[in-house]
């Protein structure tokens, strides 16, 4: 190989290899090549009929990766899988005890604290986990990303399918907690009745609008990683703004803008769990509610899903 | 030069030799078309392209320059330019340095990297099997069974009956129900080629996985490359293992900093390889 040897001082160039084989192939015969072979271009995105046909045709995977991701989730600890019951709880009293008793913010013009703001942080929680899970959909799975070709919107669908089936346990104990919290003197009473029944819808709505916005965040932070870090601030503000721990409708209606926050879809999904569950005068059942809450659902979950397919080919090139 | 115009005469005409010749694909039992292929990928926190560590500015020139200079993203061109087209039934070895853009080329050409300029043709649905390409530490062996060979496009039918026979081959008993990261790692890449080689894709390509396997299992993923060549499909192989690619493949190339510079019969492509590595041994221990 080639070896400079015009001085002692100058140092050998390092040995190089063969030249490179400079070559295209012609279009034209690229695409007489395709069409004689019946082959497909990669790398690009799909279109959006056969993107949604995929998606349909993987769904036992979203189940299966789904109730893995669910399984793992307290897989280190003593207590496993009763972190997802207890954790939410602790939360949730922690809220009660300074909110509820001690600042007796969340107390105006609600008759049962307690369970308002049980049904309030489990159901946020549910939410906001389900867009951190989206938002990390694609980096914690970038090993199967890297080595295999399927829609990528299997896995925030599948982050968000996970954290429905680690509500469902919760739902049991916010269900509980509600009720037991009618007996206390301090509280208003909580009856069981047919009423319950529309906690399915309601939780259904929310978990296909938090799909949507699991999409979304997927593809914010997969192309800009620095949303992640905004993300929990995004959504401290939100909890603030959707009556989590208190009637937000009691500090706003006095402003021309207040209905934006009463309409904004958490608040409206955290308005059809508690007019489900609970007695609450100012929280009566409401079609128009309802309507809402099918709109915003829709909306999202056909928004993001596009969002993220917008950006289907660039996942997993970092 | 000479033995390499000779290599790819068949393909290129020789006054097309100097710049870029455009060429005519010879379209017979095409499996692949990769035409001028170009890839890169983004680098978050790079501060620094080249070898060395880099220039310490102190704390206060680093705060100063902060984001001014270099940018926190780079793009590393790592393919800058590939074309050729494999057949089917073929089992085609990469070979180059480290760094040299042969996993990313796979990556690619899996469909899993899209590319900057140029196109990617293949037909069916191909696989790449990396050694890094665990797929769920934390979950046993039998969920990233599940997993995988449902992301494969494998329904869960398929991927019942097949289950067993993805264990038998790849040898992990009762470890099965263990999580992954209790797995040896010749577990795992046992584990990963199985479930890779269930789906008996159009076009396999396996990430050096093969270096990890002790001598019987070589000898089964071998009969299984066999396999799934015969039954028409394409395989790829990055190896730094000379002694493997010339055992298993019927064509090399040779990725040199993201361009190839060989393409041909194992034997040859593999003896210049050979010697080019030497001389760069002897030059750097001349170096010292």
């Amino acid at each position: 190989m080639t070896v400079d040897e015009s001085g002692p001082s100058a140092p050998p160039a390092p040995p190089a290899p063969p030249a490179p084989l400079e070559r295209i192939y012609d279009e034209g015969s690229v695409k007489r090549a395709v069409l004689d072979n019946d082959l497909e271009q990669i790398g690009v995105r799909p279109r959006l009929t056969t993107y949604f046909r995929e998606m349909w045709r993987y769904r036992p995977l979203v189940q299966v990766m789904a109730v893995s991701k669910a399984e793992a989730e307290n897989q280190n600890t003593y207590l496993g899988q009763v972190w997802s019951l207890v954790s939410p709880t602790i939360n949730a009293l922690v809220y009660v005890l300074i909110f509820g008793f001690l600042l007796k913010i969340g107390r105006e013009g609600i008759e049962n604290t307690i369970a308002f703001i049980v049904v309030g942080v489990f159901m946020f929680r549910f939410f906001e986990r389900s867009v951190m899970a989206g938002a990390h959909s694609l980096q914690k799975n970038m090993n199967l990303v890297r080595s295999v070709q399927f829609p990528r919107a299997v896995l925030p669908t599948a982050g968000v399918l996970a954290e429905l089936t680690m509500l469902l346990p919760a739902l049991v104990v916010m269900c509980v907690i509600s009720y037991l919290s009618g007996f206390l003197p301090v509280a208003g009473k909580v009856t069981i009745d047919w009423y319950w029944l529309l906690l399915f819808p309601a939780v259904l709505l929310m978990w296909v609008f938090s799909t949507g916005c699991a999409f979304i965040s997927a593809r914010l932070v997969a192309q800009t990683p620095d949303v992640d870090n905004l993300l929990p601030h995004v959504m401290r503000i939100l909890m603030y703004a959707s009556g989590v721990i208190f009637s937000v409708d009691r500090f706003v209606s006095q402003f021309s803008w207040g209905f934006l926050m009463e309409y904004q879809p958490v608040a409206i999904y955290l308005y059809l769990v508690r007019s489900s569950l609970l007695n609450e005068p100012a929280y009566p059942p409401d079609a128009f509610m309802w309507l809402l809450g099918v709109l915003w659902a829709l909306l999202f979950s056909v928004l993001g899903f596009l969002f993220f397919w917008a950006g289907e080919e660039r996942y997993g090139r970092d | 030069m000479t033995d390499i115009e000779e290599e790819v005469d068949f393909e290129v005409d020789p006054e097309d030799l100097d710049g870029a010749p455009v060429m005519e694909v010879d379209s017979e039992r095409l499996s692949l078309l990769v035409n001028d292929l170009h890839v890169s990928y983004r680098v978050f926190g790079a501060k620094k392209v080249g070898h060395g560590p880099a220039r310490d500015w102190g704390l206060l020139g680093r705060l100063v320059r902060r984001g001014a200079k270099q940018p926190p993203i780079r793009e590393v061109k790592a393919v800058r330019g590939i074309t050729f087209a494999a057949k089917h039934g073929e089992a085609i070895g990469i070979i180059g340095v480290n760094g040299s853009g042969k996993s990313t080329l796979l990556r690619a050409i899996a469909g899993l990297i899209p590319p900057v300029s140029g196109t990617v043709h293949v037909a069916g649905n191909p696989a790449l099997l990396g050694v890094n390409a665990v797929l769920m530490k934390n979950l046993s062996g039998a969920r990233n069974i599940m997993i995988g060979a449902l992301a494969l496009g494998l329904s869960r039918k398929e991927v019942r009956s097949r289950f067993d026979e993805i264990v038998d081959f790849a040898e992990i008993g009762e470890f099965v129900n263990l999580p992954m990261k209790s797995y040896s790692s010749g577990m795992g890449a046992r584990l990963r080629f199985a479930i890779s080689a269930s789906a008996v894709p159009d076009i396999l390509m396996i990430d050096e996985a093969l270096a990890t396997g002790d001598a019987g299992f070589r000898a089964k993923s071998k009969a299984k490359m066999d396999e799934i060549r015969e039954s028409a499909g394409t395989v790829f192989l990055v190896s730094h293992s000379l002694a493997t690619i010339q055992a298993m493949c019927t064509r090399v190339l040779w990725i040199h900093e993201g361009k190839l510079v060989m393409d041909g019969e194992p034997k040859e492509v593999c003896g210049t390889y050979k010697k080019f590595v030497a001389d760069r041994k002897k030059h750097a221990q001349s170096q010292k």
